[in-house]
């Protein structure tokens, strides 16, 4: 390796090793990448000092279980946002997932046919998103402001507002059945994770999507397909909506047609404080998925120390700046 | 005709009102440097892209080893042994050196859907190269946006130099560059010749074409108004030519 070295590094050891280390922490990928497990460290401590009962195992199991839905959308909206794009229907993604699951469900399909309908639907989503967005090159922040609305409506006009009850107990044994603990959802949340891993780190495709999301003018002088490939990112983020609705379905035991914003607020959050850049082109999946547990623990912590719920929102409001500034901060 | 490689003949390009392409023609001989020199407007970005396949000619022939050739796509232009090395380099800045050095050609493993990156043997093979090549970079694991202007360029053409099969266009492939990194970019391009390849060089330096290439065409207003072996052609008159204040020599 022609790798070039000045006198200085090789003469003096000390000097050599203070300067990695000085390069080291000047890294913004160091720094980005540290945000959401350093911010979950600190945030547990906290907790548990105010309240010892956060971190029993109990109570931690509970939280990591409520963070499912989180980490499946986070992890969609990660693959948006490392094409430099955003998902705005995500939420409403989940709702219409959840409407078409429950009408499957009173149409009499099996069960494991209505969770395919509602994977179906968000794939349907952000196909119809990705199309857009890809071929009549509208910014993806209008595209997806509109199918919100799109999307939204159409769950409320299928269901007629109503939800369907949904009496499986297969449904629910996701949702309650745990391995030592932890419930079968978050591992499931967690195999998802370990399966975008590697089609994000380990796949042509993965490489593709990270170069349109850096430079798209780029990526098509070397010949990728840019179009196909933010269709490609919008169905897998799409079909993480659906994921999200069989997860809410079998949760809450019912189909959900009102499209809860919070969920879309805090996917958004938990990619940024996974480290993952809104300009495109860098991404990790561990980062979102920290982030989206971060989020939970957050949530669940100040409700256990006596915060009244109205400030939550504002609280992750608030670190969710925090953290964006963090990032240009160390450009 | 064997040492011709490379055939433009009469191309014809139209955007809009706005006539980029006059009915250009220039030939690129095998193993040498063939540089095209000509103010801004002069259409040399407009004929190079037309060869790269990024933008089809309205009329015209291209040759490339005696058959001819109708690139639709940068994907044929490379189909047929030809990298391009644009002025704006086409690097993803964020992605490390080695998967700039194998975007859209990554070597995988695996049957069907089931194709996964052979991560380690790029990551090798990208050094080897770097290395063989005696580009002076950091570890081929370092994201593009942190090398220098230099380093950047010298990462674009190995990249050419590693896919190409006969042809390699350069963009302005100093612009941007101080005169040190200029020199260690000349350097690898006449490596680069010297191993047989032929490059193709759009140039606004005039010094550098004098010292790199045997053969500059001179383009004017959408043509290529003259071509000369470069040895026979002094600095002055090359820029006499580009601007048009003398007609030939």
């Amino acid at each position: 390796m022609s790798t070039q070295t000045s006198p200085v590094d090789t003469t003096n050891p000390i000097t050599a090793s203070t300067r990695t280390l000085r390069r080291r922490l000047a890294n913004e990928d160091l720094w980005t990448r540290a945000t959401a497990p350093v911010a979950l460290v600190l945030l547990t401590v906290t907790f548990t000092i105010v309240n010892p009962k956060f971190l029993t195992w109990p109570s931690l199991t509970s939280m990591l279980a409520d963070s499912t839905i989180p980490i499946v959308l986070a992890l969609g909206a990660t693959f948006a946002v490392t094409l430099a794009g955003i998902d705005l229907s995500l939420a409403s993604t989940v709702a219409l997932g959840s409407v078409t699951m429950g009408l499957a469900y009173q149409a009499g399909l099996p069960l494991w046919l209505c969770c395919l309908v509602a994977m179906a639907t968000g794939l349907s989503v952000g196909a119809l998103n990705g199309v857009i967005i890809g071929w009549v090159r509208i910014p993806d922040f209008i595209v997806t402001l509109g199918s919100m609305s799109l999307v939204m409506g159409l769950s409320l006009i299928f269901s007629q507002g109503k939800p369907v009850q949904i009496p499986e107990r297969a449904l629910t044994f996701v949702s309650i059945t745990s391995v030592g603990g932890i419930r079968f959802n978050f591992l499931i949340a967690l195999a998802i994770g370990v399966l975008l891993h590697i089609v994000l780190f380990h796949t042509r495709f993965g490489t593709h999507l990270l170069a349109v999301g850096d430079n798209p003018d780029a990526a098509r002088a070397m010949g990728l397909k840019v179009a196909r490939v933010k269709l490609a990112g919008y169905v897998i983020c799409g079909l993480m909506g659906g994921v999200g609705a069989v997860l809410l379905t079998s949760y809450i035991g019912s189909s959900q047609p009102a499209t809860n914003t919070d969920y879309l607020l805090k996917a958004i959050a938990a990619v940024v404080l996974g480290g993952v850049s809104l300009f495109g082109g860098r991404a990790t999946i561990i980062g979102p998925i920290l982030g989206a547990i971060l989020l939970t623990f957050l949530q669940s912590g100040l409700t256990l120390v006596g915060v009244s719920a109205f400030y939550s929102p504002l609280v992750i409001g608030i670190v969710v700046i925090a953290a964006a500034m963090l990032m240009r901060g160390r450009k | 005709m064997n040492d011709i490689k490379v055939e433009l003949r009469d191309i014809r390009k139209t955007f809009g009102s706005v006539e980029a392409l006059k009915g250009a023609s220039l030939t690129a001989r095998r193993g040498e440097v063939t540089a095209i020199v000509g103010d801004n407007g002069a259409g040399k970005s407009t004929l190079v892209k037309c060869l790269t396949g990024l933008i089809t000619p309205d009329s015209g022939t291209i040759t490339i080893d005696g058959k001819d050739v109708r690139f639709s796509s940068p994907k044929h232009a490379r189909a047929a042994g030809i990298e391009t090395v644009y002025q704006d380099l086409a690097l993803s800045d964020q992605l490390s050196i080695w998967q700039n050095l194998y975007m859209d050609r990554e070597l995988t493993a695996g049957i069907g859907p089931l194709r996964f990156l052979r991560r380690g043997e790029m990551k090798r093979e990208a050094h080897r190269l770097v290395a063989d090549l005696a580009v002076n970079v950091p570890s081929v694991t370092r994201p593009v946006k942190r090398l220098s202007g230099g380093q950047r360029q010298a990462v674009a053409i190995a990249r050419g130099v590693m896919w190409a099969r006969g042809l390699i266009i350069l963009d302005e492939p100093t612009a941007a560059l101080g005169l040190r990194e200029t020199a260690q970019v000349e350097g690898l391009i006449r490596r680069v010749v010297d191993a047989g390849e032929t490059v193709l060089v759009v140039s606004h330096n005039f010094e550098q074409v004098k010292r790199l290439s045997s053969q500059v065409w001179v383009m004017r207003a959408g043509n290529v108004v003259q071509g000369v072996r470069t040895e026979d052609v002094s600095g002055e008159e090359l820029v006499g030519l580009v601007t048009g204040a003398i007609t030939a020599v």
